[in-house]
């Protein structure tokens, strides 16, 4: 493998041996496929956003969108994560990845009839690999046009994937698309396409040396492939036998895959049991008190709306409101319930990743960021206010994070009063006669709400 | 344990009881060993003399926790930003009448705060630290102010009415801060004087460090005197705080702040960032690119086939095969919307009036000159350029033309550069502005004009997209009005009120780029 | 129902109290009694519209003011506070000049201290009738510059303002001491009684009608040796 190159310095835990498995993962790749600058700092250690909000996507059946300029490995970072986490030979992940281009019908993206069977007078529907296999890519899916997008929208959510009478239902998955920045040829991804995503990363540019680097490697690809294996899982996938059956096959082949991956790298990927445990174990992980309070500040803030009750599009915030200073000012819409869901199931992976017992404020700011990005719709003005500033983010990107900076300086200023403030409402529901505790936070205006009472318009 | 691994560990403990502030590491310093902190840039340093000294009479961990706890309240808490610390500043200035005096009595009054917050919320070996530091006449008088109001002993005898006067402050409560250090500022001014004759801070230094603007970050700093010119009622005001801290402030900024104005090799003009700043508070978002047809044909859905329709566009897979109405499905094609090209914003002509019926933009707050930087940034910000003719009395020399320009600072010379002469302008000088792009003209002006008629002219002459921005009504004005009625390229704009001169012209602009 | 705060019920929500909260709670309590002192005596010379300094009237004046006052428990920090908030707060909805320096002089008399020290100088506002039936035993220092009708009426006090005086200043003073450090203004002294006037400055103009005492200009006896305006 060589010395690790910069920007790859996670240096196993010593505990848990499914950990140090997934932070191998991690380091593999880093080292050797996706080489790119570590970008973030958590707890004093740096990862590249990338590559680790994707393993963690990977882990926690998640949905990502990978934005960036062209050629800058969007689509390649995520075929690397879902070879090693799955243990699919790449050949095999590029048979089942769907393009984006406007020419996209249902049947090249879904399945199609047997048109043998169907002669016969027999629907019989034959799928495509990208609905049968868990690991799904979607290769710049604002090529699509918003039709199209719709027709996946369905199955990106739940993994129902129906054609004709019939359905798939995939028990484990995980989604990746790319998108690159607009341009002639690109359409808007429609509003509850983009709200499915868990996260939105850039992939960023590795800078000159290290892309140096990348020139001067060949085939590096060539660790992730297996001829024999490849051919073998397309002859599977494209028998005419019941899809539980041929997913029972390729999960004897994805054995071998990592037992050859094992011999020929010396990386150890992950089994769908030793996945499954993975996802136990995160899912187990509590949050702390703080973490807690700070997540419901969060969504206060975000779809709280003193004049109105809560945030919507066709409501406009009037100059002047007492609020003025919090986000839901500066945002135009309100952020809907699968924030939580997506911070919540992020914050528990990356808490287990880096050995932590509890979720607490640096996970949820490592985290908030990549799960605000995509779904906030900020008001043109505030916009206007930050698009000049120096940074190296995407815009969305950069006003999420100085958002949740925003935010938690808020909560370190307030957070004992909040933290209070939930106590004794706490109490008052289990029916002490206690006063809901006031502040100047739309967190304590949402407490009163949700006791019953109503406070008074600042 | 070494020094440095007993910070980072105390680091981790006094940075998860602040709830993980956005600050760097802190480091040990090269420092005096009177004064325990610095904070440079958000970067805590603490001086290894002063613990190693301190260490004598108080436990090592102790110190550098007590100074770590200190450090971050005075980032979550007090002053939190630059533009309070500037106002608590302006405030004890008021009182005090000296910058020095007025520096040291907001430092105090700061860590008053600070740390009576931290003492509040946390237990904190920070009064152990305050127990033994060595202490300063002003010293005495501060830990005699904490003794009450966190009651516990520091040490400190005497000083009784001082200290209950200053304990009746209420420190906790921001709304107050400001009336509070004009109450503190004013207790403790013979203190403040009694120090300065017997040599100030060289003589018995804060040893909890000092507080300039040095400490915050320079995207902070813009920030802060950003919002410090939208409060601030005069440019005056606006001025006296900046010009006193005016080397801290280029310091801290030295790293190629051109936007802001600052900068290595150049001095702080306090007009000028004035203005800037103030215009920063007025944002119009930068141009989109527009939404157009792509001009292709794609597959958008299917519909039933009939016969007699083409069949080119019959969809065999979703006909099953069939040719069989209504089985039988074709696509229906759409041209498909895509991102179009943008199209250049044009460079702007600003012409602004600074004869003497105009405000003079250093004295009060002149709202044409905030106008038109206002046009200006707009243009700017959408990579175009500003030419200036800022005019007066022309014949007598009243005039400054800049030519097409993307230097933020040169424009903003030429709007604030005032003249207070008669008005006369010459629309030669206008016309060597003219450029092939066809640029927007802007006019902001009283119309109170010696030789209206010629400019009425040149513009019914012109092509160019012209607004005009007066104030008030008077017989130029009708006159202006009746002459430009008919020219659908001239927009006259009427304010009642000044204030009202950013929003027109940003609305104006917003109409010329959406 | 389910209790969606459940997850806080082991945060224990009583706070660190520290006495800089009991010292507070306690002053805003004592500026409240001040203040409604004060707004109530305002309301009740408030219905003539328009409050004239005439001697039946100001004494009429300071006795309601003292009926407000002596029930209180204050220090004169709290008075020098409650000149702040006559000076630009909103918890003083009207300011009408003279009852609030009657009030202010009467909280000042009522004090036990002997010797009572206002800062005024921060202030924007110039308060009138300070200093008030100042009596004997007391000292009374101003820290700035005073309004009009300063030290009318002294009774036997010590009235020392560091800063200047405006007009009437010791108008008629029964007995006692003025001191000032800056200027004074027109009719300085004017139906005085007896007592003495320093003002280190100059006087821009010395009482017609004294009737007793002296007044003293930059250390020289200007009355009763020089009679009318200079």
């Amino acid at each position: 493998m060589g010395e690790p190159i910069i920007g790859c310095n996670m240096k196993p835990k010593k505990d848990g041996a499914l950990r140090e498995a997934v932070l191998e993962i991690y380091n593999f790749i880093g080292e050797n496929l996706y080489l790119n600058r570590p970008d973030i700092e958590i707890n004093g250690d740096k990862f590249n956003s990338t590559l680790l909000m994707s393993l963690l996507t990977g882990l926690c059946q998640g949905k990502e969108l990978i934005i960036g300029e062209p050629g800058l490995g969007k689509t390649t970072s995520a075929e690397y994560i879902c070879s090693l986490l799955y243990c699919f030979p790449l050949g095999t992940i590029w048979a089942g990845e769907v393009s984006g281009h406007p020419e996209q019908t249902e049947e090249k993206i879904i399945g199609r009839p047997d048109l043998g069977k169907l002669n016969q007078g027999e629907e019989v529907v034959v799928w495509s690999h990208f609905t049968m296999l868990p690991v799904k890519i979607v290769d710049e899916i604002n090529r699509l046009p918003e039709t199209k997008q719709s027709i996946i929208l369905d199955g990106v959510d739940r993994g129902n994937w129906e054609y004709l009478n019939d359905a798939v239902m995939n028990r484990e998955y995980c989604l990746f698309a790319t998108a690159n920045y607009q341009d002639r040829a690109t359409h808007t991804m429609i509003a509850p396409l983009i709200d499915r995503f868990d996260l939105m990363v850039e992939s960023k540019y590795p800078g000159p040396n290290l892309a140096y680097t990348i020139g001067a490697q060949s085939a590096k690809d060539d660790i992730l492939r297996h001829g024999e294996l490849e051919d073998e899982f397309k002859s599977v996938l494209n028998e005419k036998t019941p899809v539980g059956q041929r997913l029972e096959r390729i999960a004897e082949l994805r054995a071998r895959f990592g037992e050859a991956l094992m011999h020929t790298s010396g990386i150890r990927s992950l089994s769908d049991s030793e996945r499954r445990t993975i996802r136990s174990r995160l899912e187990a992980v509590r949050f702390d008190l703080d973490a807690n309070a700070f997540l419901r500040m969060v969504l206060a803030e975000l779809s709280f709306c003193c004049r109105f009750g809560q945030k919507r599009s066709q409501d406009n915030c009037e100059k002047g409101c007492h609020f003025t200073e919090y986000l839901c000012y500066a945002v135009q819409t309100c952020i809907s319930n699968r924030l939580p869901m997506s911070v919540r199931i992020f914050s528990q992976a990356l808490a287990w990743l880096l050995g932590d017992k509890e979720v607490d404020l640096r996970h949820l700011k490592a985290i908030l960021p990549y799960t605000l990005a995509h779904r906030i719709q900020w008001k043109e003005e505030t916009i206007a206010r930050q698009e000049r500033e120096a940074r190296s983010d995407p815009l969305e990107i950069h006003m999420a994070k100085k958002a949740v900076k925003n935010m938690h300086r808020r909560y370190m200023e307030q957070g004992t009063q909040v933290k209070n403030a939930l106590a004794v409402a706490c109490r008052i529901v289990e029916g002490e006669a206690l006063e809901p505790i006031q502040g100047d936070h739309p967190i304590y205006w949402e407490i009163s709400k949700d006791l019953g009472k109503e406070l008074i318009q600042p | 344990m070494a020094m440095d691994d007993i910070l980072k560990d105390i680091w981790d403990r006094v940075r998860k009881r602040h709830l993980f502030p956005e600050l760097p590491s802190p480091k040990y310093g090269q420092g005096e060993p009177r004064v325990g902190l610095d904070i440079k840039g958000k970067q805590i340093s603490i001086s290894r003399e002063f613990v190693e000294q301190m260490s004598l009479k108080l436990d090592q961990d102790d110190i550098v926790e007590g100074l770590l706890d200190h450090a971050v309240s005075h980032y979550l808490y007090c002053p939190w930003d630059l533009a309070t610390h500037l106002k608590l500043y302006a405030e004890a200035k008021n009182v005090l009448k000296d910058k020095q005096m007025a520096q040291i009595a907001t430092d105090y009054f700061m860590d008053i705060v600070a740390d009576t917050h931290c003492v509040g919320q946390f237990d904190t070996p920070l009064t152990n630290l305050y127990r033994r530091l060595n202490k300063g006449r002003l010293d005495e008088v501060v830990h005699a102010v904490l003794q009450r109001i966190w009651g516990v002993d520091l040490g400190v005898v005497g000083h009784t009415d001082i200290s209950r006067k200053l304990s009746r402050l209420p420190y906790l409560d921001r709304k107050y801060w400001t009336e509070s250090i004009r109450r503190f500022a004013g207790a403790i001014q013979s203190f403040l004087e009694n120090e300065t004759k017997q040599g100030g801070e060289a003589n018995s230094p804060n040893p909890m460090g000092r507080h300039t603007p040095g400490q915050y970050s320079s995207q902070e700093i813009e920030e802060g005197l950003m919002q410090l010119a939208n409060e601030a009622a005069t440019p005056d005001e606006f001025k006296e705080i900046v010009r006193d801290f005016e080397t801290e402030i280029l310091d801290a900024t030295r790293l190629g702040e051109e936007a802001m104005g600052v900068g290595p090799g150049h001095s702080l003009d306090a007009d000028i960032l004035y203005y800037m700043k103030l215009a920063e508070n007025y944002f119009i978002p930068i141009r989109k690119k527009p939404m157009q047809a792509s001009g292709s044909l794609y597959p958008h859905h299917h519909i039933p086939w009939e016969i007699g329709h083409p069949y080119q566009d019959v969809d065999p897979w979703t006909s099953f095969g069939k040719f069989m109405p209504p089985i039988t499905q074709t696509w229906q094609r759409r041209e498909g919307e895509v991102f179009g090209r943008e199209e250049g914003v044009p460079d702007c002509v600003l012409i602004i009036d600074s004869s003497g019926s105009m405000t003079n933009p250093r004295q009060e707050l002149s709202y044409a000159v905030l106008g038109a930087a206002c046009a200006c940034d707009a243009y700017l910000r959408n990579d175009a350029r500003v030419a200036i003719y800022n005019f007066s009395d022309v014949d007598a020399g009243g005039r400054k033309i800049l030519p097409y320009s993307d230097n933020r600072r040169d424009i903003y010379r030429a709007i604030c550069h005032y003249f207070g002469g008669g008005t006369r302008l010459r629309v030669e000088n206008i016309e060597t502005l003219q450029c092939d792009g066809m640029p927007d003209i802007f006019l902001i002006t009283d119309m109170q004009i010696t030789n209206l008629q010629l400019l009425i002219q040149y513009f019914n002459d012109c092509e160019n997209r012209v607004t005009a921005v007066h104030v008030g009504d008077n017989k130029h004005v009708r006159e202006f009005r009746r002459a430009m009625d008919l020219n659908p390229n001239v927009g006259i704009y009427a304010v009642e009120e000044k204030s009202d001169i950013p929003r027109i012209v940003l609305g104006k602009i917003r109409d010329f780029f959406y | 129902m389910r209790n969606p705060f459940q997850e806080f019920q082991t945060v224990s929500f009583k706070k660190k109290n520290l006495p800089l909260s009991r010292i507070v709670r306690a002053k805003q309590d004592v500026m409240a009694h001040i203040l409604e002192g004060y707004l109530n005596l305002v309301e009740a010379e408030a219905k003539d519209f328009v409050w004239l300094v005439e001697q039946s009237r100001v004494l009429k004046t300071y006795s309601e003011a003292v009926k407000y006052v002596q029930s209180l428990n204050y220090d004169q920090d709290d008075i020098e506070e409650f000149c702040g908030e006559l000076d630009g707060s909103t918890k003083v909805p009207y300011v009408i000049e003279g009852p609030a320096g009657i009030y202010v002089s009467a909280l000042v008399n009522q004090l036990s201290d002997d010797r009572v020290v206002l800062r005024l100088k921060d202030y924007q506002k110039k308060f009138h009738l300070l200093g008030y039936r100042l009596p004997v035993g007391k000292t009374l220092i101003l820290q700035g510059d005073i309004g009009d009708f300063t030290g009318t009426g002294l009774a036997g006090g010590c009235l020392v303002v560091e800063g200047s005086a405006g007009n009437w200043c010791g108008a008629g003073m029964m007995q006692g001491e003025i001191r000032v450090a800056g200027t004074a203004g027109w009719k300085t002294g004017e139906w005085m009684k007896a007592g003495e006037i320093h003002v280190e400055g100059w006087i821009r103009g010395v009482g017609q009608n004294i009737l007793g005492g002296r007044i003293y200009e930059q250390g020289k006896l200007v009355s009763p040796q020089h009679r009318g305006s200079q």
